[in-house]
């Protein structure tokens, strides 16, 4: 079944311009001037129950335009939206209740409140009661390993520690889709190892559908299953991460001379691993900027 | 229970509010500085004992001001507005909205617990002072305290609604500040740092379909100058403010949403 469905999906902002210099802003109070931004235009994919997708492009590619639409946050121009079943822009908040969001570079935990307190709190806004509240802190804080820290105010944690527990804040309601925009930024080699293996781990035992973006290869090497490539606002590649792999290098070869000559000797060695997924992805982005 | 998570936000508020108690006493300073600075005016322009202004006596206009700036101090209604603007024109708005609440209760949640703390310190402190440096008020119905407080939360919880519906234009304009200046300096200069009665008598009864009456005036005057009949006509008016208050915050937050632009996507 189809967690997340996207058709022909666009959406335009307009932002305003505005001269160089004092005579610019001064103009631009008689005279102001917008430019239309086509940030997406006419995506479409889905995304079966327990899939692990990769959503990634260079920035400005329409990454996180295309993720607030899928939560409901930013009304789309076209096209159609349904996550599990539901269409964010009319029922926002009964998705709300299906889906959890982890951003890496946004704390959605109250910093002056102990995780514990944050878990209770987020528990009453998705409507749990107090003892299924209880019961599942309980058992996320044991497969997150937060014991230690619980009681401690967020203020004073340890980055990874934060992480882990905007990760148990963002699952308290067992979501059925999880959005994680850059997990694993500015954690050091392990805690991203540890992040990582909590949510194949939440994957494999509760079945949770990840869309994942990331500019950390190793985050979409080691959780995914499979890519979605986007650049100025359209995909510009949907495919598994082992077929790009394995594939990518032999069919553009002559346009990635070095990457492709890496591949076959590789090939030759038996050990197709040696082609690294960053290359390619960069590859696929430097293409992409000279068409 | 839908409104257990507002219950919820409310108190997650004031247990942080709790921790940072000791701040609001700095806050004591100004008040009492703005409280003196009254009592030494309105003690110059009441020349005879038991003269009456604008129909009050000394200790009623004095006590007026102390319980109006109590309302200001105490409920710091614009940390609503600013935490709305910079919200939506920040993009933390983002963030808020995709978790199943709604944004314009969660913020009203948020500020009622900061203002359950302050404001009964500020009353504390307004009952310190006033006692000790104008006297009690004549004749006051301790009975009557639940209904003055009644007026007291209902005035300022319209006053962060209707800050709030201002707040809520940034979706279509860049900063709504000017106009929370406006409406800011209207509530301070007509209705708190003078009651309404003081102006001329033609424009009374335009003062009187403002917010001034629900937020500032109607609760002050109540309790310098308690009567039943004056309590119903405010709790009335009140409820009506409140209702076509909510109303304009949800039609605004609803059309505004579709509005927003999430810098970085």
């Amino acid at each position: 079944m189809q967690a997340i469905r996207v058709e022909n999906l666009s959406k335009t902002f307009r932002v305003k311009r505005k001269e160089k210099g004092m005579r610019g802003s001064v103009r631009a109070i008689f005279h102001p001037q917008t430019e239309e931004i086509q940030a997406v235009n006419g995506v479409s994919f889905s995304v079966e129950e327990g899939e692990m997708l990769a959503f990634i492009g260079p920035n400005g590619a329409g990454k996180s335009t295309t993720i607030k639409m899928l939560t409901g946050i930013l009304y789309p121009d076209g096209g159609r939206v349904e996550v599990l079943g539901v269409d964010p822009t009319k029922r926002r908040r009964q998705l709300a209740y299906q889906i959890g969001t982890v951003f890496g570079q946004k704390e959605q935990l109250w910093t002056h409140l102990t995780p514990y307190d944050n878990f209770r709190f987020f528990g009453a806004v998705y409507d749990l009661t107090e003892r299924e509240t209880e019961a599942r802190i309980e058992e996320l804080s044991e497969r997150f390993a937060l014991r230690e820290f619980i009681d401690i105010p967020v203020r004073n944690l340890s980055l990874g520690q934060r992480i882990r527990c905007e990760m148990v804040a963002a699952l308290i309601h067992k979501p059925k889709v999880l959005f994680l925009d850059e997990p694993t930024i500015g954690l050091d080699l392990v805690v991203k190892e540890n992040v990582r293996e909590l949510i194949r781990q939440m994957n494999r035992e509760e079945h949770t559908t990840i869309f994942l973006t990331s500019h950390d290869v190793g985050d979409i090497e080691k959780l995914c299953t499979r890519i979605i490539i986007v650049n100025d606002g359209q995909i510009v590649l949907d495919d598994s991460v082992e077929h790009l792999k394995s594939h990518y290098p032999n069919e553009h070869a002559p346009d990635t001379a070095v990457h492709g000559r890496e591949h076959e000797a590789a090939a030759e060695s038996g050990d197709i691993s040696d082609v690294s997924l960053e290359d390619i992805i960069v590859e696929i982005y430097k293409s992409q900027g000279e068409t | 229970m839908p409104w257990r998570k507002y219950m919820v936000i409310y108190r997650s508020v004031l247990l942080e509010n709790l921790q940072y108690a000791a701040n609001i006493v700095v806050g004591f300073f100004s008040y009492a500085v703005f409280i003196y600075t009254f009592i030494m005016l309105w003690g110059y322009m009441y020349q005879t004992p038991g003269e009456l202004i604008a129909g009050y006596t000394k200790e009623q206009m004095i006590w007026y001001v102390m319980m109006t700036e109590m309302i200001w101090f105490g409920s710091s209604a614009s940390s609503v507005a600013r935490e709305v603007s910079t919200d939506i024109r920040g993009g933390n708005i983002a963030y808020l909205m995709n978790k199943p609440y709604h944004y314009t209760l969660y913020v009203l949640a948020k500020y009622t617990g900061g203002w359950s703390i302050r404001l009964p310190m500020y009353a504390m402190l307004a009952v310190v002072i006033g006692t000790a440096l104008v006297g009690p008020l004549p004749r006051f119905p301790l009975a009557a305290v639940p209904a003055m407080a009644l007026c007291v939360v209902l005035g300022l919880t319209i006053n962060a609604v209707l800050k709030m519906c201002i707040s809520l234009f940034s979706f279509w304009i860049e900063d709504a500040t000017p106009f929370q200046w406006l409406y800011d300096k209207l509530l301070l200069i007509v209705g708190t740092m003078f009651p309404v009665e003081i102006f001329p008598k033609a424009i009374q009864p335009l003062f009187k379909l403002t917010p001034i009456y629900t937020v500032c005036y109607g609760p002050a005057k109540l309790i310098v100058d308690f009567s039943p009949e004056k309590c119903v006509e405010i709790l009335a008016v009140q409820a009506v403010y409140l209702l076509a208050g909510c109303g304009l915050m949800f039609l605004i937050y609803g059309k505004g949403v579709k509005k927003l632009y999430v810098n970085g996507g």
